[in-house]
């Protein structure tokens, strides 16, 4: 009965923490994120317009290979360039946000080291750059592909990825400092991911026996409620409980984990 | 105690070493401890009263900085209790939070933000950072462009501006070069005016003693004694002078200082600074560098000329003899003598000391001089081994001086 008592609070304290804490510290929080901004655009001759530009063109370049080269269209369901570009923008934002993650104690230790620092911060402030980057180029292809209505859902959608991603960005950051190997395989696992989520091609392009099997990859569901949300297209509740379940039973531990490592973040990088 | 700014209780900071890398990750995991403890602090206790000056003293490694850093809250220390009354400025590593590619006005509002001001207080100081940092246009300017002198004026001017009631000092009393040094020495006297806690750590005895109410001397993540600046000074000198007696001498936190800041003395835009013009030394009618001295007979007359400098207080002057190992023997100040300098008709400040019939002993000596400021803390300028004394004697003793004594006559 503790034991669940603990458990309960350990998610409730990992939720709400990183949220009080920018809102307590959110002078701190706001100039953080412009930082973020000026480290991005920096010494560049587009500037401003580059966290705009980039995502764009990364889409344009898998919508030329598939649809154009690979002359990949579907005979049933939307657009392919539509279903390309609303799952694979969310995607980019996940890949950007969990490759962050992984160096995130590293990058942000000239803060910390010599400073009393909120570290609980950190994970909400590293995504909210890519959110907000993304979130409005997804915004604009959407009203310009899809019209005004779909472009509205659209919003929905970094908002529930960044709290979906809240517990990996507890516990990606504490792997990533303290086994150096991680940082090395997470460009090669967030392709593997990549590829067993429907996002370059429709869940009903797999073979039959396989396609039971992608619902085992928590990333297929959410993108099933993305294209949903966007696209209109069918999804089941179960689309919507098996995340909810994973990120319910994974939140409570990697605050934990969050939590405990914090006195040991210094000393690993000093 | 309410009227305490700082009050410790059994704190203690271990750092926790562990044989493989992968076992920090399992202790995380499981919550099971697998490290071996190595002590930086052992568990401390003490109180520092509200406008009190405490000197933090002992050798490297004492865990002196570990103290402070726990204090300054960059560090968390592994057991006991912390009560800290009052916001705290840390001039331990300055403009460390400074990011580089963000302009000097940018990062005033960062730091300011990490110490916990909102944008409004921090609007309301921002004017005033920027003004004491002498900075001019630079300040919209990337911090990557600003030389070091630059760097360390804002973020003093930072550090300092934050309106602290405690403020933690590492070694040096004063940073940057030239005028700016003094300028932010006199920050910190301010400070000490106007009542704040403060507290100190530094290996100089003599700012130590000059400054502080209260010694406490760290040993070997212990506290060896706490008490009065005159008492832990004595003791403490006393340890340090049987195990490196070449560790002592009058330049030493100047040195420090400098390694510290990396100052690069910037040539623009200083006002003028007390500096040391000339020093004449003469025995007899002989002037020069290198004298020949007969113990207990010779008059030693020593003359130091320098320029005032502008818009500080007249300065004050320090002779100290020291052997050929670096110990002072004796040394004499102006401000201890209560003796107030004077300016020729150049307008130069001059100083002049004579030590009637010398009375150290056969030897080697060597003369270095001090420049400080009208307290006698802040040290503007040292020559060291200003001059070179070769004293020999007629009698047979032993010795470095001839102490003042008389005979009595046990007959009466």
């Amino acid at each position: 009965m503790n034991l669940i008592r603990a458990y309960f609070r350990n998610v409730t304290d990992g939720l709400l923490t990183p949220f009080r804490s920018v809102y307590e510290n959110r002078s701190l929080y706001s100039i953080l994120v412009k930082r973020d901004m000026v480290n991005r655009t920096s010494g560049t001759v587009l500037g401003k317009l580059w966290p705009l530009v980039q995502p764009t063109l990364q889409v344009l370049g898998y919508w030329f290979l598939f649809d154009i080269v690979f002359a990949m269209r579907a005979n049933r369901g939307p657009d392919y360039l539509e279903y390309l570009l609303s799952g694979m923008v969310p995607w980019l934002c996940i890949a950007e946000i969990l490759t962050r993650s992984t160096m995130m104690f590293r990058e942000f230790s000239p803060l910390y080291r010599r400073n009393p620092f909120p570290l609980e911060i950190l994970p909400l402030l590293i995504m909210t750059i890519p959110c907000l980057v993304f979130g409005a180029v997804y915004f604009i292809l959407n009203l310009l592909l899809a019209g005004p209505e779909k472009a509205m859902f659209s919003l929905l959608v970094m908002p529930m990825l960044m709290l979906w991603l809240l517990p990996l960005c507890f516990l990606l950051p504490v792997l990533g400092l303290f086994i150096k190997d991680f940082t090395q395989a997470i460009p090669f696992l967030l392709m593997i991911t990549m590829f067993l989520t429907p996002i370059l091609y429709f869940p009903t392009m797999l073979p039959e026996g396989f396609r039971q099997f992608i619902w085992l990859n928590p990333f297929s569901d959410l993108m099933a409620v993305i294209h949903g949300l966007v696209q209109g297209s069918e999804y089941s509740w179960l689309n919507l409980g098996r995340p909810f379940l994973i990120w319910f039973l994974l939140l409570g531990p990697s605050w934990l984990v969050f939590r405990r490592s914090i006195p040991h973040i210094r000393e690993v990088l000093s | 105690m309410t009227n305490a700014a700082i009050s410790l209780k059994d704190v203690s900071k271990f750092y926790k070493y562990y044989e493989k890398e992968i076992d920090r990750i399992k202790e995380i995991l499981t919550g099971n401890p697998r490290y071996q403890q190595i002590h930086a602090l052992k568990p401390v206790s003490f109180e520092v009263a509200k406008g009190e000056v405490l000197g933090v003293i002992g050798q490297n490694g004492a865990g002196k900085s570990t103290l402070l850093k726990v204090l300054a809250k960059t560090i968390i220390p592994s057991t006991g209790e912390i009560q800290i009354n009052g916001r705290i400025a840390a001039l331990l590593e300055l403009g460390a939070s400074f990011h580089p590619d963000m302009t000097g006005a940018e990062n005033v509002y960062l730091s300011c933000a990490i110490q916990g001001l909102s944008k409004k207080e921090i609007a309301v100081i921002y004017d005033e950072i920027v003004a004491f940092a002498e900075i001019g246009d630079f300040i919209e300017r990337p911090v990557k462009t600003y030389s070091s002198g630059m760097f360390v004026r804002l973020a003093f001017s930072i550090a300092t501006h934050i309106d602290p009631e405690i403020l933690i000092i590492d070694e040096a009393l004063s940073v940057g070069d030239g005028a700016f040094s003094r300028k932010s020495f006199d920050r910190i006297m301010d400070f000490k005016d106007a009542g704040k806690t403060i507290l100190f750590c530094s290996h100089s005895m003599y700012q130590v003693e000059a400054l502080c109410d209260r010694v406490i001397w760290l040993e070997k993540g212990q506290i060896r004694k706490v008490g009065s600046p005159v008492d832990v000074i004595t003791q403490y000198s006393e340890l340090v002078r049987m195990a490196s007696p070449k560790e002592e001498s009058l330049d030493k936190t100047s040195n420090e200082e400098k390694e510290k800041f990396q100052q690069e003395v910037e040539s623009t835009n200083v006002k003028s600074i007390p500096s040391i013009v000339d020093v004449l030394v003469r025995v007899g009618d002989k002037v020069g560098n290198v004298h020949k001295v007969i113990s207990g007979e010779s008059d030693l007359e020593i003359s130091v000329v320098f320029d005032p400098g502008e818009g500080v207080p007249l300065a004050s002057v320090a002779i100290a003899f020291s052997g050929g190992d670096g110990r002072i023997l004796s040394s004499t100040g102006s401000v201890h003598d209560g003796v107030v300098l004077s300016l020729n008709e150049k307008g130069q400040g001059v100083a002049k000391v004579v030590f009637p019939q010398l009375a150290l002993l056969r030897g080697n000596y060597y003369l270095d001089i001090a420049l400080l400021c009208e307290k006698g803390i802040h040290l503007y300028e040292t020559i060291r081994r200003a001059a070179e004394i070769h004293v020999e004697q007629k009698g047979l003793e032993r010795g470095f001086v001839v102490l003042p004594h008389r005979w009595e006559n046990t007959n009466d």
